[in-house]
C-alpha cells in the first residue's frame, strides 16, 4: 500500500514565528493518527499545509499529490472538519445536501440522508437554527457520505458536550472507519480518545516531538510508580519525566527493559495523555 | 525515501476509476445557484421592484393625460418608453445589488470562516470565483431584463383594462417590431454596461478578496482619495479624468445624449435607437476591450488572493 501523507522538512514561518520548523512524518493507509500538541505548536499549520490551505517550504505528498500545486484535484479524496464549525449560517440543510451531491463526484446523498434521518436535524433548517452539536452531526453527516481517502479533523469537538463528543467518535469509528480509510485528528481532548488512535504523532514549537505507532509505545516507554522512599533508585536510572501522586511518584523512561524497572515498582505502558504532557514538558511548554 | 516519494506519485493516478471532479457545467449551475441561496437580495430585490413597478397602475386615480399628438405610431412610441422607464429603477436597484455583491462575496466568507467548508470540497477557486462574476455580470442583468420584460407586459395590459373600464382609449400600443427592436436596443446597452464597468466590478471583487475588514472602506477611499491627492501634491488632475472617463466615455461615444425619444411634440420609438446610435464604434471601442482584459486580470489577481490568503 502507499503512503497517504509523506512530509519532508516542513517549514512554515508567521513573521518571526515558526509555525512549522523542518516536520517530517508519514502516514500510512488504514490509520488513525493522532496530531496532538499544545495551543500554537503548529497542528493547524501542518494540517493546512496538507489540505493546500497554506504556502510552505519543503516536501509534502498528500495521496501522491502535491497539495500546493492540485488542490482541487486532492480535495476530491480528501475531506476535512476545521476547527470549528465553519458550514454557513445561511445554509439550508437540504441545500447543503444538493450542493454536495452537485458539485462532489464520490458524494453519496442516500447516505448523508439516511445519517440525518439518526438525529433531531430536520432537512428544512438552517445551520442558523441547530445547535453547536446538531451543526458537527451535519458537518459529519455530509463527511461520512463523502468516499473519501483521508479525513481530516481539526478540533471537530471543540465546544461540544461529552454526549454529542462520544457520539461523534463512536459514529466516526463504527460508521466510517476502515482499512481503507485513512483519519488524521488534532484534539485538546487527548484522554477521550486515546483509545481511537493507532499513531500519534506530538508536536511542540513546530516541531515533531514523537511520531509512533501505539503499538510501539509500549517497548518504547515505560511508566513505574513507586512509594517516595524509592525514588532515588528510580532516578539513578534516568526518568525524563517524573510526577508526584498521593506520596507515590510516577516516572516515564525511555528504552529500559521491563526487567530493570519492574523491580522498582508498579510497571505499565504510559497512557498517550500522560506521555503527552511528559513530552511537553521535556521540550519545554508548560 | 525518494522511493517513497516517487511510488506514491505513481500510485496516485491509478485508483479507481471515479473522475476528480463533478462535470465542469454541472458543477458551475450548482455554484451560481449557491449564490442566489447566499445573496438572497440578489433576486429579492429586482423582484419586489419588479412587482411594485408591475402593480403601479393599480395605485393612484388613473387618469393619464395622453399627449395631444396620440396617434397610433406614437402609442407604439410610447409603449416602448414605459419598456425603457420600467427597466431604469430595476437597473438601479440592480446596480446597488451587485456592486455590494461583489464588494461582499469572498470578504463574507472569510468573515464567516464558511471559505473552509467550500475549500473542503473538489471546488477550485477560479472556478469558484468565476461563478460569482457570472452571477454579478450575466445572471443577474439578464435576469432584471427578463423581469423588465415582465414588468412592462403586466404593467400595459393592467393601464389598458383601467382605463378600458373607464371607457378611455388605450394609450399604449403593442407592436412586436417595436418591441423586440428596443428590446434589442436595452440588452444591448445592458451589455455594454457590464462590459465597460467590468473593471470596476472586479476591483470591488479583489477588494472582497484581499480586504481584512470594512471593504466598503477600502473600496471607496483610492478612488476617493487619489485623485484629491493628485490635485493637492501636483495640482493636476488626471486621476479624476480618466476616472470620469471610465464613467461615462462610453455613454459619450455611443451618444446617447444627442438623440432625442420625446421632444415637444413628438415621442420616437426607443428602438429607432438602434440606428441612432453608435453601437458599433462602441463595441469595437480600444479601450472598452482594454477595460475588459484589466478587468480579466484583476479576477484572475482575486482568484490567486483567495487561493493564498490564509487568514481564517
Amino acid at each position: 500500500m502507499t503512503t497517504v501523507i509523506e512530509a519532508r522538512g516542513l517549514t512554515k514561518s508567521y513573521g518571526a514565528t515558526r509555525a512549522l520548523d523542518d516536520v517530517s512524518f508519514s502516514v500510512g493507509p488504514g490509520r488513525i493518527v493522532g496530531l496532538i500538541g499544545p495551543n500554537g505548536a503548529g497542528k493547524t499549520t501542518a494540517l493546512k499545509a496538507i489540505l493546500g490551505l497554506t504556502t510552505f517550504e519543503g516536501e509534502l505528498r498528500v495521496l501522491g499529490i502535491d497539495p500546493r500545486a492540485q488542490r482541487d484535484a486532492l480535495m476530491s479524496e480528501v475531506c476535512f472538519i476545521a476547527d470549528v464549525a465553519v458550514l454557513p449560517r445561511w445554509l439550508k440543510v437540504s441545500q447543503a445536501l444538493s450542493f454536495c451531491a452537485g458539485v462532489h463526484p464520490r458524494f453519496d446523498r442516500a447516505r448523508a440522508e439516511e445519517f440525518l434521518s439518526r438525529t433531531d436535524i430536520h432537512l428544512t433548517s438552517r445551520v442558523r437554527e441547530l445547535s453547536k452539536g446538531m451543526v458537527t452531526q451535519l458537518h459529519l453527516a455530509l463527511i461520512m457520505a463523502i468516499d473519501a481517502r483521508l479525513l481530516v479533523l481539526d478540533e471537530p469537538t471543540l465546544g461540544l458536550d461529552l454526549l454529542y463528543r462520544r457520539r461523534f467518535y463512536d459514529t466516526l469509528l463504527n460508521d466510517y472507519f476502515d482499512k481503507e480509510r485513512t483519519i488524521v485528528l488534532t484534539t485538546h481532548q487527548v484522554e477521550e480518545v486515546e483509545n481511537l488512535f493507532t499513531d500519534v504523532i506530538f508536536i511542540n514549537h513546530g516541531r515533531v516531538v514523537l511520531a509512533a505507532a501505539v503499538e510501539e509505545l509500549g517497548q518504547r516507554y515505560q511508566q513505574v510508580t513507586l512509594a517516595g522512599e524509592q525514588a532515588a533508585r528510580g532516578r539513578a536510572l534516568r526518568p525524563f519525566y517524573e510526577r508526584e501522586v498521593f506520596g507515590r511518584v510516577a516516572m516515564l523512561f525511555e528504552g529500559r527493559s521491563a526487567a530493570e524497572l519492574g523491580a522498582l515498582g508498579e510497571l505499565r505502558t504510559p497512557s498517550i495523555a500522560d506521555l503527552f504532557v511528559a513530552k511537553m514538558q521535556e521540550t519545554g511548554s508548560t | 525515501m525518494n522511493s517513497t516519494f516517487e511510488a506514491a506519485a505513481a500510485a496516485a493516478p491509478g485508483g479507481e476509476p471515479t473522475p476528480a471532479h463533478a462535470p465542469t457545467g454541472r458543477t458551475l449551475l450548482m455554484l451560481v445557484r449557491r449564490e442566489f441561496w447566499e445573496n438572497r437580495y440578489l433576486w429579492c430585490a429586482p423582484l419586489a421592484v419588479a412587482v411594485l413597478i408591475a402593480l403601479s397602475p393599480l395605485l393612484g386615480h388613473g387618469e393619464l393625460h395622453l399627449p395631444p399628438f396620440a396617434n397610433a405610431e406614437s402609442r407604439v412610441a410610447l409603449s416602448t418608453l414605459v419598456q425603457w422607464g420600467l427597466l431604469i429603477p430595476l437597473s438601479v436597484v440592480m446596480v446597488i445589488c451587485v456592486s455590494y455583491y461583489l464588494l461582499d462575496c469572498l470578504y463574507a466568507e472569510r468573515r464567516d470562516r464558511s471559505i473552509l467548508f467550500w475549500k473542503s470540497l473538489p471546488l477550485s477557486d477560479r472556478l469558484t470565483v468565476g461563478a460569482k462574476v457570472l452571477v454579478a455580470l450575466l445572471v443577474v442583468p439578464l435576469g432584471v431584463c427578463l423581469l423588465g420584460v415582465l414588468a412592462h407586459v403586466v404593467f400595459s395590459v393592467l393601464i389598458d383594462v383601467r382605463l378600458a373600464l373607464r371607457g378611455l382609449p388605450a394609450p399604449l400600443a403593442f407592436n412586436l417590431l417595436e418591441w423586440f427592436r428596443t428590446e434589442l436596443a436595452l440588452l444591448l446597452m445592458m451589455l455594454l454596461a457590464m462590459l465597460w464597468y467590468a473593471p470596476l466590478s472586479a476591483y470591488l471583487l479583489l477588494i472582497s478578496a484581499w480586504a481584512r475588514r470594512s471593504p466598503f472602506l477600502w473600496a471607496a477611499l483610492p478612488l476617493a482619495l487619489a485623485p484629491l491627492l493628485e490635485r493637492i501634491v501636483f495640482g493636476s488632475h488626471y486621476l479624476w479624468s480618466f476616472l470620469t472617463y471610465r464613467w461615462k466615455g462610453i455613454w459619450q461615444l455611443l451618444a446617447l445624449g444627442h438623440t432625442q425619444i420625446v421632444s415637444h411634440d413628438h415621442v420616437r420609438s426607443v428602438g429607432t435607437l438602434l440606428d441612432d446610435l453608435n453601437f458599433r464604434e462602441a463595441f469595437t471601442d480600444v479601450d472598452l476591450w482594454l477595460g475588459v482584459a484589466v478587468a480579466v486580470a484583476l479576477v484572475l489577481l482575486a482568484v490567486r488572493v483567495r487561493r493564498y490568503r490564509d487568514d481564517t
